[in-house]
């Protein structure tokens, strides 16, 4: 949901990366708002997943400009943990704390970073567990859940730091299909109350319903972007046709 | 034999204790050096990389009797090169270096493919919420590093106290030390080193089996 006058949240300029002799993210620009869900779509190999680690930072940018809510991601002096605070991720393969049970994995955060008391963060953690339907497991260990329970405590662990943005990368991937449906439930409210999304996923369905703007990378570049309905049921450029068609 | 139990016995036990103590100490202080070249060794840094490489490289290269012979008559000597005539090492603290050096190179390598077992995804999930390298590693990265590395560090552990009997070349009053001044004064070498081979055998065993004993309780659960 995108207010009228919304703040730029994320601000790309010509962003390149390269690894060694490998160019994955050419040249990419782009600004997203504050409560806007962008949906990055493309082939695997196109650059979305580097692109999302660019933001922040778990990948060097080799060069071009990234700022997040004010802080400049490229600009060696930014504290990275500060900014990082206020950027939440979500993984591919969930990554919980495998030491720690469900409560410990959402508060170890807020705790260590004295963001909030043990008391508030535990608080914090069980209104959060009930927020993403597994209140009952906040004893459980990581290995006692399953993959669909284990993403939702992601996303629980991500929204503990009050992130004004979170990132996506393919969350429901490494998913059985029958619990794709819990966790994109769970996306569906977050970007309903207003969360910063940037989400990449091959699930169109999500996309179409979700997304305020659908953006298609290829080969490193930005090939076209527009609301579901311009980039999904009249796509412009041909390799956009064609992934969609592959994929639909 | 009897008769040798009778009048060394005490003796024996109390060279084991000696072992113990060389052994206990070298141990902790290994650890400690295993951890900081095991963290220089995983870091991004290349200036850190190389010191971790060079010094696991270097005490693993050295036969630990020549870095005790090193440390308890070489370090002395090159300091009264340099002026200070007093200095001197007591077989316990030139045998705890050379040990703890030695050891602490191995623990080095146990730490670091412990720390190197642990997925990635555990690292950047707790850098992504913004915790430091620091806190990532001790709260994260580590305690799960640790279930891994138990078996190799008992393993360490055992041929570390085997070791031990090596520092009787400097004359630390240990086990084989007393072995051989016991085989020298009585000259029954076979019941001897039976003896002394049997009290290795039998801490080593009992350590171990206690050793399994943990380890069995640390895997409960989770992971």
């Amino acid at each position: 949901m995108v207010k009228e006058n919304a703040k730029i949240m994320v601000h790309v300029e010509n962003l390149k990366k390269d690894f060694d002799k490998l160019e994955v993210l050419k040249d990419i620009s782009i600004d997203i708002k504050e409560g806007e869900v962008v949906v990055l779509l493309g082939p695997s190999g196109s650059g979305k997943s580097t692109f999302l680690r660019c933001i922040n930072r778990l990948e060097e940018a080799t060069s071009g400009k990234i700022i997040v809510d004010g802080m400049d991601i490229t600009d060696k002096h930014t504290d990275i943990n500060k900014a990082r605070e206020d950027i939440g991720m979500v993984f591919q393969h969930f990554n919980l704390f495998n030491n720690k049970n469900v409560i410990d994995n959402i508060m170890l955060a807020p705790v260590e970073l004295k963001k909030m008391t043990k008391e508030e963060a535990h608080d914090k953690a069980v209104k959060l567990l009930e927020r993403v339907g597994l209140a009952d497991k906040a004893e459980a260990y990581p290995s006692q859940l399953s993959g669909g329970q284990k993403q939702r405590v992601a996303i629980a662990r991500a929204l503990a730091m009050n992130p004004g943005l979170i990132l996506f990368d393919e969350p429901t991937s490494a998913l059985d299909p029958e619990m794709v449906g819990e966790v994109l439930d769970v996306m569906k409210e977050l970007a309903g109350a207003g969360m910063t999304m940037i989400v990449v996923t091959h699930e169109i369905g999500f996309a179409r319903e979700v997304a305020d703007r659908i953006v298609f990378v290829d080969g490193g570049y930005i090939v076209e972007q527009g609301t579901p309905d311009e980039v999904i049921n009249h796509p412009k450029e041909k390799r956009t046709i064609d992934f969609l068609n592959k994929v639909l | 034999m009897i008769q040798i139990i009778q009048s060394y016995g005490t003796m024996i036990l109390a060279a084991l204790g000696q072992t113990l103590i060389l052994c206990l100490l070298s141990l902790l202080v290994a650890m400690v050096i295993g951890l900081i070249f095991a963290l220089l060794n995983v870091s991004h840094n290349r200036g850190c990389n190389f010191i971790g490489t060079v010094y696991v490289d270097a005490v693993r290269g050295v036969p630990l009797i020549v870095l005790a012979y090193f440390i308890y008559f070489g370090l002395p000597a090159g300091m009264k090169m340099l002026g200070a005539v007093d200095f001197r090492l007591t077989a316990l603290q030139a045998g705890t270096a050379a040990l703890s050096m030695n050891c602490g190179a191995y623990m080095a390598e146990i730490i670091r493919a412990g720390i190197q077992s642990v997925d990635r995804g555990q690292m950047e999930a707790a850098r992504s919420l913004g915790l430091t390298y620091g806190q990532s590693m001790r709260k994260v990265v580590l305690p799960q590093a640790i279930k891994t590395m138990i078996p190799s560090i008992i393993n360490q552990f055992i041929i570390t106290l085997k070791d031990t009997s090596i520092l009787s070349v400097i004359g630390f009053p240990e086990l084989t030390n007393m072995g051989k001044t016991i085989s020298g004064n009585t000259f029954k070498s076979l019941e001897t080193w039976a003896i002394i081979g049997i009290v290795y055998m039998v801490v080593i065993v009992s350590l171990s089996k206690a050793a399994k004993r943990v380890e069995r309780k640390l895997n409960v659960g989770r992971l």
